[in-house]
This record gives structure tokens, C-alpha cells and sequence, in this order.
């Protein structure tokens, strides 16, 4: 089934659209300019996997989508983000409906201290006003989607952090599947993870291709070959390549890109 | 095999004396372990033998009665327990809302430079001597209070049903409100650094994966930082009870040391176990005076072990409710 990532090729007949476009944006930790001139569209309803080595900034363009850096004060950035549209760094901006519209899962599960049913119905509750019901069948509704429901359903009143690790993941992913946002940002999600949870991880991420624009930082370039419809390769702050995973992987366009990918880097 | 063959004397030696070092090693420090069980044990029963005169005459009624009379030798502990345990409540009230308010602050709210002045500033309140703030509470405090603050409390909070008649009577300054009021002052540096320290070990991961949802801050302190880290703040906040229960000095200068009282009323002087034995123990007869303030001494011991017991229990069932421990 992991190899349904030949499916979005078939797929390319319908229009892409961007809903993420990052156009001559730089961004800086202090005096150190970690991303530079980025300009780069995520479609919509695709899986789009950034690869590089570590410090390549992978991880931060991430965080900038959902504006994560906005808690450090001497992080900043410059140029635009679009989301939908929308310019994410202007003024104004109401952060807590932004990440409402895009969630974000890390390297480590990090499930809340609080029950299963909890985990997932806090973010809710944080953006909407359920009746009990509703809010129960929301919480199963992203149990499912995050394919934990079967293990959980008769436990759900125990705490999120007696689950194993994978299923910690699971949490988390349908924490943030829960909400309905837009976006789902996966910041290396199977890094602290055994390969069979790995391979549960990856499939679901297919799986919620169909309702989510998921981009995902990954160390595993077989992961990303795998799971990703579009990948941008990443040195020292640099968008060095991006296009289909297929073609990124078989024919690189860039000398670089393809000493990284086949592991002739550095 | 071949290893141990070419192991020489000399290495056998030197491993031989290494394992007596161990040996020893491993006896002095059960020793110094099992010292601190025999400390314990002997205050316990030195403190019983002391107050034996007074448990055999009074019995339990020592506990309830309000009577403390040395020259009939009638001897209560009511007020005394009364004073110690409403004061600490007082402490507990006001200190652990403010505690919490400073280390939220600290942690999550504060720009960076000014964190280090703050915390060290809050760390120095503690390292200020209790007696320091008994002649402060005394001389400066009090009677701001009495002016002040009691009229105010009275007007407002007095007008209150239920509440309002702890906040009633003359605005004497001294008593047991003030007593608590200095209380709280005293052990918030305590509570404040002990909750900045367990919010500060809050991975950043699951701070930002509750910022990620969509959380304010407030939320994510109040919903994920402050489960994630109750047993420490419970921790902490038993550290300042623990203090509260038994600081002396402070108590004794503001309390108003009275064996009398007459109303409900916080601004009443009442006296707490401590600062009784304070005033009394070197001027107390030996006989049943004296052992009437060991057993006083002996139930504040009891209490202090009641609330340690407690939140022993309490830590336990909430991590038992976490499912790290079954």
C-alpha cells in the first residue's frame, strides 16, 4: 500500500493549487540567517517532504508555517508567507486561529498530561463550542483518522501518557487532526520511533493525504521517497531543489542534490 | 580465560584493597542512613517521656481545651493549635496564587534579561533571618495594618455573609491575620522558587506542541505546565506549609500572643504552638507547666508528620491517575 505514492502522478491531471507560498522569505536567529530568499508553493493536498543535513533549516522553514518562532523574540523573519492566500506574517495576524488551521507534530511524541479523550478534545475545545456528543464523536472521528481507535476505544479515560510510543504519535497526530485545520506540519514524526510503528506513521500520513496538505522534515530519504508527492532538498539555508519526488529522487536536476540523495555528500 | 590467567599478584591486590574500600564505603554510609532513624525515633520518644505528666493528667480533653492557666496549672492546647493551623491556612491562601503568579511570570512571561535579577531577588527574600521579619512586621507592617488595611477589610470583605465575620472587630494591627499575612510573605520565596524550577524542566516540546494547538499562554500553563508539574508544586507548596507550621520568631513578634479568645474574628491576637513555647518554655515551673509545652511541642511534631503523610498520598493517587506508576 506504500506504494500508492505512484497514485498522485495519475493525479496530476487536476489543477495543483498552492495553499503555501513562501516568496523571497529569510529568516534569522539573531544575526544568524538561517533561511535564505526561500520562494516555494506547498499544493494543497499534498504530501511535500523537505530533506537535507541537519542545520540545512529544514526544521525551521517548517516552523515558520505556523509561526512557531513567534515565542523565541529574537527569531524573525522577512519577506512573505502566504496561506491561502493570506500573507501570515503581516500585522495582526491571530496567531491561535492560524495554528488552529495548521497543526503541528514533533521528532517526540508529546502526548498532555491528561486522558486520551482529553489529548484529543482539548485542542477543540480551544476553537469550538461541542455539545457532549458531538465532541465525543469529534474525538472518535480523529482517533480513527489517526487509525488508534481500535486500541484505545475501551480505554480512553486513561491517561495519554500510558500509551506506547508509536500510539503516543498516533495521539498526537490525531490531536492535531482533530481541530480540522488545514495544514499538517510533521517535524521528523517517526524519528523516536521502531520501524513498525514507523511504517503504521507513514501509511496513515498517505492515508490523510486525502483531507490534509502535509508537509513533513525527514532524515529518511527512503521515507520521503516513499510517502512524499513533492520534495525540497535544503543545504545551509538554501532551497537547492524542488520538484516531484519521483523525478527528485530518479533525476535530480542538481549536482548537489543528487551527491546528497546518493549519499556522496560532503 | 586468558584474562584471568595474566592477571599478576599485584592487580589481585590492588582489586582485593579496592573491594575493602567498597566495603567500607558502603557501611558509613548505612551508618549516617540509619543514624538520622535513631534521631528520629529518640526526639519522638524524649518528647513523650517530656510530655507524659501532661498526657496522663489531661488526656485527649489536652487537645480541645481552651484553658491555659499556669498558676491553677489548667493546661489546653486549643488556641495555641487553633493559631498554628488558621495562620498557616492564611499563609497558604495568599502565597501560593502570588508563588504561582511570580514563577508563571518568570518562565513564560518575563523578557529574558530581567529573569535572572527577579529570581535572585525572590531567592534573597528567602535568605532574609525570620526575625528580621518579626520587628518589620511589628514595627512597620502593623501599623500600616491597623490604619490601613483592617478599616478597608472590614468595609469590604467584613460586609460579606458567612466570611464576613473574620474580617470584624477592633483594627488592632497584631494578631492572627497579620501573623498569616507575614507567614505568607516568608514562605513565598519558597513556594515561587520551588514551581519556577519544575516549570523551567517542562520539555519546550510539549509547550509548543499546546502553542501548536492554538493555546494562549495562560492556557498552556494552566492546562499542560501545571498538570505536567503538579507534583512539584505540590512539593513546593508543602515545603512552605512545612515552614509556615513551624517558623517561631516572625509569629511571636506579630501574633499578639494572647491565651484568650473571644470571637472568630482573624484580627484577634491569638498565639500559635510555637510562639508560646517561645515566651514560656524559660520561664515555665518544671512539673506539669513544662510538660503541658512538650506535649504542645509534640503536636505540632504530629501535625507537621500528618501533612507530610498527606501529600505523600496525594503525589501517589496522582500518579497512579497518570498511569506512570500502578
Amino acid at each position: 500500500m506504500i506504494e500508492e505514492k505512484i497514485l498522485p502522478i495519475s493525479e496530476m491531471t487536476t489543477v495543483l493549487k498552492p495553499q503555501i507560498q513562501f516568496r523571497n522569505f529569510d529568516f534569522y536567529y539573531g544575526k544568524f540567517h538561517a533561511l535564505k530568499n526561500i520562494n516555494l508553493e506547498i499544493y494543497e493536498r499534498k504530501i511535500t517532504s523537505f530533506i537535507g543535513p541537519s542545520g540545512c533549516g529544514k526544521s525551521t522553514l517548517l516552523r515558520t508555517i505556523n509561526r512557531m518562532y513567534d515565542l523565541y523574540p529574537e527569531q524573525y523573519s522577512t519577506g512573505e508567507l502566504l496561506l491561502d492566500g493570506q500573507n501570515i506574517l503581516a500585522r495582526g495576524v491571530d496567531l491561535n486561529s492560524l495554528r488552529a488551521k495548521v497543526g503541528m507534530v514533533f521528532q517526540k511524541p508529546t502526548p498532555f498530561p491528561m486522558s486520551i479523550y482529553d489529548n484529543i478534545a482539548f485542542g477543540v475545545k480551544l476553537h469550538e463550542r461541542l455539545s457532549r456528543t458531538d465532541m465525543e464523536e469529534r474525538v472518535e472521528w480523529a482517533l480513527k483518522k489517526a487509525a488508534l481507535w481500535e486500541e484505545v476505544k475501551d480505554k480512553l479515560q486513561q491517561s495519554g501518557m500510558s500509551l506506547s510510543g508509536g500510539q503516543q504519535q498516533r495521539l498526537c497526530i490525531a490531536r492535531g487532526v482533530a481541530v480540522k485545520p488545514e495544514v499538517l506540519l510533521l517535524d521528523e514524526p517517526t524519528s523516536a520511533l521502531d520501524p513498525i510503528s514507523t511504517t503504521r506513521i507513514e501509511e496513515l500520513i498517505i492515508e490523510l493525504r486525502k483531507e490534509f496538505t502535509i508537509a513533513i522534515v525527514t532524515h529518511n530519504m527512503q521515507q520521503a521517497a516513499r510517502i512524499s508527492d513533492y520534495t525540497a532538498y535544503m543545504y545551509l539555508g538554501e532551497m537547492i531543489e524542488f520538484g516531484e519526488s519521483e523525478q527528485l529522487f530518479i533525476k535530480p536536476k542538481m549536482k548537489a542534490t543528487e551527491d546528497y540523495i546518493t549519499g556522496r555528500f560532503g | 580465560m586468558s584474562l584471568t590467567s595474566v592477571s599478576t599478584a599485584s592487580s589481585a591486590k590492588r582489586e582485593s584493597r579496592r573491594q575493602i574500600g567498597d566495603v567500607i564505603f558502603f557501611n558509613l554510609s548505612r551508618a549516617f542512613a540509619v543514624l538520622t532513624l535513631l534521631m528520629l525515633a529518640g526526639i519522638i520518644v524524649s518528647l513523650f517521656i517530656g510530655a507524659w505528666p501532661s498526657i496522663e493528667r489531661f488526656g485527649f480533653e489536652f487537645l480541645w481545651s481552651k484553658e491555659w492557666n499556669p498558676p491553677m496549672e489548667r493546661f489546653g492546647a486549643a488556641i495555641p493549635i487553633y493559631g498554628t493551623v488558621v495562620t498557616s491556612i492564611i499563609a497558604l491562601i495568599i502565597a501560593v496564587p502570588v508563588s504561582f503568579g511570580i514563577a508563571l511570570f518568570l518562565t513564560e512571561l518575563s523578557p529574558v534579561w530581567l529573569r535572572r535579577p527577579l529570581g535572585t531577588a525572590i531567592e534573597l527574600l528567602a535568605a532574609i533571618p525570620s526575625i528580621v521579619y518579626g520587628m518589620w512586621g511589628l514595627i512597620i507592617f502593623a501599623p500600616i495594618f491597623s490604619s490601613h488595611i483592617q478599616p478597608f477589610l472590614t468595609q469590604t470583605i467584613g460586609h460579606f455573609p458567612l466570611i464576613g465575620a473574620l474580617f470584624q472587630g477592633t483594627p488592632i494591627g497584631i494578631g492572627i491575620l497579620a501573623a498569616g499575612i507575614i507567614l505568607a510573605i516568608m514562605i513565598i520565596p519558597f513556594i515561587s522558587a520551588v514551581m519556577r524550577d519544575v516549570f523551567e524542566v517542562t520539555p519546550t516540546m510539549i509547550k509548543e506542541s499546546a502553542y501548536g494547538l492554538g493555546c494562549t499562554t495562560w492556557e498552556v500553563v494552566w492546562n499542560v505546565v501545571l498538570p505536567y508539574t503538579r507534583a512539584g508544586v505540590i512539593g513546593g507548596i508543602m515545603l512552605g506549609l512545612g515552614r509556615a507550621l513551624g517558623e517561631t520568631m516572625a509569629v511571636t513578634f506579630v501574633i499578639g500572643n494572647s491565651n484568650f479568645l473571644s470571637s472568630a474574628s482573624l484580627y484577634e491576637p491569638g498565639n500559635s504552638i510555637t510562639s508560646v513555647l517561645a515566651n514560656e518554655f524559660s520561664e515555665a515551673t518544671p512539673g506539669l507547666y513544662t510538660a503541658s509545652l512538650i506535649e504542645l511541642g509534640l503536636i505540632l511534631f504530629l501535625i507537621t508528620l500528618a501533612v507530610l503523610v498527606f501529600s505523600k498520598i496525594l503525589l501517589l493517587r496522582l500518579s497512579r491517575q497518570d498511569g506512570t506508576k500502578s
